[in-house]
């Protein structure tokens, strides 16, 4: 009897705390379909219901808030930068990981101290430089900012590479394989779970980031915005009255292709996540 | 380091040894770089490199020079403009850029560089053929050479291009901006209309320095203190979290593992700048949450236990130093637990079974099997990336900016320096630079959390990459 009781409590504080966790998303979710436009600071369910800022999310774009814009600048952005950082990740680990060659742990030792720059503070001198350019308020800029160090994102997966058993490598030179039908044939085709967790966080990290686009993007014009800036501009003082709900609304779309992405590739993704962490 | 200039100095003594014995093609390409394939019949090669080194001879020449000539001064002619009376329009002066001298100075100084470097390998390289021909061996073709990038050389062919993003995107602007910490660009400086000139270690010492004009020692001393406890507790916190909940969801007694899980991972779903908008708003002075506690009586529990003074009208969760430290910590626990909880579960289920079995054997209770023996597990494995993400949280842009990005501050020497008491040193160096133009500064600040960081990474530096530790699993 005493188990039984045991059982229910901690299902119990499994519960509140899941409940704890869920409260903001809920929140934002039920906002999404409030009449009123602003934030409502007495009730957390809308007194009214409407799904009027759907519509006006998808269909309505404005001076201030143009969604649909924002999305497809974010999706490009995100799927271009994916494309390139992917394969220069996966480039780089593998050089690291497979092939012996003059300088490598000094190359290594090197990009580990490059790593420890504040981001931010190369990106200042890249708004500088890309602006000479002329390539500030573009989706080029972001896509060549977003992708061109990623190089330097390889520890993760060079963990993975290095558990591929070195007899492998070994018996496919043996049968007179080069060193680049290895990396095509045998290597990327066993690694998959993980290239897929690198293909995924590369495409996450320029979809949601804020910092370099909050840097990079100078433009008044909505329609230059990616979705994380058009939103974070919906809630200065001037503007949150009038478009909370809609705030709410992006929020939740942004949330989609990301959802969509977790589910299909769920399994790869949390080895992924547990894979790297093991490899510490 | 000293490993470095040995090799250099064997670099260069190499060179004088090719040049002293090589023949006289090599010596003819001290001038024209390809002469020694030419010499050997390797045309393609040798074609090749005479362009290439025409090609950086012309760039250095043609559009470094200028620029590198007045890197010592960053530019002497300020842009000045001048009304024509006779064409009726504006003419402007052939003024100096300062941002232009030091970028175009500093990619000039890298070419040469590299020029060198590629002038010796070069040298050595022909005077290598020459050995090898006068021993009669194999010459690589041009066809061989390009094969050898798909085998041996299938390294160069694979980093080439991540080499040159990392240098265009990471190095340049790096050397870059240290150098703007040794000069005067802050909004009163701002090229082209004026020029920014080198003043020395002045930044680094006013970043130490409290006196009635500078307030950056004061607040600098603030904001380092709260980084640093910002991050070990935000670390500690989501770790020690993470694995408490991980393991709570996999007791044995616990059903629907999976559905308790999703429900934790659906938040990380969100993407943070959503997420932490939404709380900002939720915990605003005039926020639901502050709706909540007036219900419940919490606002006057703290009047009565004097947290808040009595005419208070809502209780300032990031509003407030203090109030915001403790809110950012919590909102961090609530943010950072679930993605902890999906690392420590992967790691949980490796956890040899048999050690717990004969502890529970042994006749110990949960706590000790927790902190005996799942405890050293986990910390062994996480050990190292636990410092990397004391690191990552010095520099957690998101969580802070996003959540305080109201806050106003009442410390007037706070607000001198543009700093706010919830600021990070990144935060703080963000908005020195996006909101007022004070480049200086946020260099000299951001080559400090370098160093911080730095130093942190030494500690586990070599069990990352430089001990044996790497290839255990081959």
């Amino acid at each position: 009897m005493k188990k039984t009781w045991k059982i229910v409590v901690r299902h119990l504080v499994l519960a509140f705390l899941a409940f704890v966790w869920l409260i903001p998303i809920f929140w934002l979710i039920v906002t999404t379909f409030s009449v009123q436009k602003g934030i409502n600071t007495n009730h957390f369910f809308p007194e009214q219901w409407t799904l009027a800022n759907y519509h006006q999310l998808f269909f309505e774009p404005d001076a201030a808030a143009n969604f649909p814009a924002w999305f497809k600048n974010s999706m490009i952005i995100g799927t271009f930068s994916c494309l390139v950082s992917s394969i220069f990740v996966i480039m780089t680990a593998y050089a690291f990981s497979f092939i012996d060659f003059k300088g490598r742990k000094q190359l290594m030792s090197f990009s580990l101290i490059l790593g420890m720059f504040p981001g931010v503070l190369s990106m200042i001198a890249m708004y500088f430089i890309l602006k000479m350019i002329g390539l500030t308020d573009s989706v080029v800029g972001l896509i060549i900012l977003y992708s061109g160090a990623s190089g330097l994102g390889y520890l993760i997966l060079k963990g993975f590479f290095d558990t591929v058993p070195t007899s492998l490598h070994e018996a496919a030179k043996l049968e007179g394989a080069s060193e680049a039908t290895i990396f095509a044939k045998i290597v990327v085709p066993l690694s998959k779970p993980m290239i897929v967790y690198t293909v995924i966080n590369s495409f996450l990290n320029p979809w949601m980031d804020f910092v370099m686009v909050r840097l990079m993007i100078k433009s008044k014009d909505a329609s230059d915005w990616t979705m994380a800036l058009g939103l974070f501009n919906l809630l200065q003082r001037a503007l949150v009255n009038q478009y909370f709900a809609y705030f709410c609304c992006g929020g939740l779309m942004i949330a989609v292709p990301i959802s969509i992405l977790f589910i299909v590739m769920q399994k790869f993704y949390v080895e992924g996540v547990t894979g790297g962490a093991v490899k510490g | 380091m000293g490993n470095l200039l040995k090799k250099i100095g064997n670099s260069f003594k190499d060179f004088g040894h090719a040049v002293a014995y090589g023949d006289i093609w090599v010596k003819l390409s001290l001038v024209i770089m390809g002469a020694g394939y030419f010499g050997r019949k390797q045309f393609v090669r040798g074609i090749l490199m005479t362009l290439l080194e025409g090609g950086i001879l012309a760039s250095i020449f043609g559009v470094f020079a200028p620029y590198m000539a007045k890197l010592n001064t960053l530019g002497t002619v300020q842009r000045e403009e001048v009304f024509d009376i006779v064409t009726m329009k504006k003419t402007v002066n052939n003024y100096d850029n300062s941002l232009l001298i030091l970028l175009y100075g500093i990619i000039g100084v890298l070419v040469i560089l590299a020029f060198i470097a590629l002038y010796i390998s070069n040298i050595k390289a022909v005077y290598r053929i020459q050995k090898m021909k006068e021993e009669g061996e194999h010459i690589n073709t041009f066809l061989d050479d390009v094969a050898s990038f798909k085998n041996e050389r299938f390294h160069i062919t694979l980093l080439t291009l991540p080499s040159i993003g990392v240098i265009l995107i990471n190095i340049i602007p790096i050397l870059f901006m240290v150098c703007i910490a040794f000069t005067n660009y802050d909004e009163n400086h701002q090229p082209p209309t004026y020029l920014f000139t080198w003043v020395g270690i002045k930044n680094f010492v006013n970043l130490f320095t409290t006196s009635q004009t500078i307030t950056f020692g004061y607040a600098f001393v603030r904001v380092l203190a709260w980084t640093l406890i910002w991050a070990v507790l935000a670390t500690a916190t989501t770790f020690l979290g993470g694995i408490l909940l991980a393991q709570f969801i996999n007791h044995e007694h616990t059903y629907f593992k999976g559905m308790w899980r999703t429900l934790f991972v659906i938040t990380i779903g969100i993407p943070q700048f959503v997420t932490l908008l939404l709380i900002s708003k939720m915990f605003g002075d005039y926020g639901i949450v502050n709706t909540w506690c007036a219900n419940i009586g919490l606002l006057d529990f703290f009047k009565n236990i004097g947290l808040l003074g009595q005419g208070a009208q809502c209780i300032p969760f990031l509003s407030q130093p203090g109030w915001a430290h403790v809110t950012i910590i919590l909102v961090n626990i609530w943010v950072g637990i679930p993605y902890q909880m999906l690392v420590a579960t992967g790691i949980l289920m490796n956890i040899p079974s048999d050690q717990i079995e004969s502890a529970k054997i042994d006749g110990a209770n949960k706590f000790q099997i927790f902190w005996k023996i799942t405890m050293p597990y986990v910390m062994f494995i996480t050990g190292p990336s636990l410092i990397q993400s004391v690191i990552g949280n010095i520099n957690n842009f998101n969580v802070i900016y996003l959540l305080t990005y109201n806050y106003t501050t009442t410390n007037m020497a706070m607000a001198n320096s543009n700093a706010k008491e919830v600021d990070l040193l990144i935060t703080w160096l963000f908005r020195l630079t996006n909101e007022y133009s004070n480049f200086k500064m946020a260099s000299v600040i951001g080559i400090v959390t370098f160093i911080i960081c730095a130093a942190l990474s030494l500690l586990t530096f070599s069990r990352m990459i430089g001990g044996d530790k790497e290839g255990v699993y081959r």
